[in-house]
């Protein structure tokens, strides 16, 4: 996406998703090894606390936030997504972390109302 | 009143929709058929292999696309696969969705043969009429 950013705030900044989504991923999985037992808890937690701190940005946007956690163990995984929309206002952005055993893809797409 | 409104998508698709004077809501079994006849399509008999995979999973995707634009419904789509190899290793998804709930939607299809899993998932996003 372009770097222009008008006054009414009504385009998609992947800059400042991005941030969002790197602190609620860090907070929740930052120091963790891969348990199974928790995982559930893990992605609910990383996709709530990203959903409302997304919509605590108070932009006309509606949002779809998408998370994968996979464990390193040698797998191939391959992602790819596909969008139809309004390409002047509309835009998404995927942040990948990795620590010593887990993968996370969070994907957050934003759709102006 | 009938209006046509002319949307373009990247790589030069141009698809008109009319602006109808009701609001349509998503229909996820539909959805969820186009998506599986998609990958049928596309991997169905086949084994995991390195090299074609980024192939299969762009080609899922646009196939997909294609097909749900083709419904003509007054929605904008977002369409994710994810090919993962057999191997043991555990795989998690979740999605979230700050949306309105009486017309928006998603479905999420998981498939697999004996040396794939893929889940494809599809959102739909009604634009204001």
């Amino acid at each position: 996406m372009d770097e222009d950013q008008s006054a009414e705030e009504t385009t998609f900044v992947v800059e400042e998703i991005t941030t969002v989504i790197k602190e609620a991923v860090e907070s929740t999985i930052g120091n963790s090894s891969y348990q199974h037992s928790k995982i559930n808890q893990w992605m609910s937690s990383i996709v709530e606390s990203s959903l409302s701190q997304l919509t605590k940005l108070g932009k006309p946007f509606k949002y779809i936030v998408t998370c994968i956690i996979l464990q390193k163990n040698g797998a191939g995984l391959h992602t790819a997504s596909s969008c139809f929309w309004d390409n002047s206002t509309d835009g998404s952005c995927t942040v990948r972390w990795e620590n010593k055993t887990i993968y996370c893809i969070v994907s957050v797409f934003g759709l102006a109302i | 009143m009938i209006q046509g409104v002319a949307k373009s998508l990247p790589g030069s698709f141009l698809f008109i929709f009319q602006k109808l004077s009701f609001q349509v809501s998503f229909s996820p079994d539909e959805a969820s058929n186009v998506v599986k006849e998609c990958i049928e399509g596309i991997i169905g008999g086949v084994d995991y292999s390195q090299n074609k995979v980024n192939q299969w999973t762009a080609s899922i995707v646009e196939h997909t696309l294609t097909q749900l634009v083709k419904q003509g419904k007054p929605f904008k789509y977002i369409v994710n696969c994810a090919v993962m190899q057999k191997s043991g290793a555990g795989l998690h998804t979740a999605n979230s969705c700050y949306w309105d709930t009486t017309t928006d939607g998603s479905c999420t299809v998981r498939w697999e043969n004996r040396t794939m899993y893929c889940v494809v998932s599809v959102f739909a996003v009604a634009i204001a009429l």
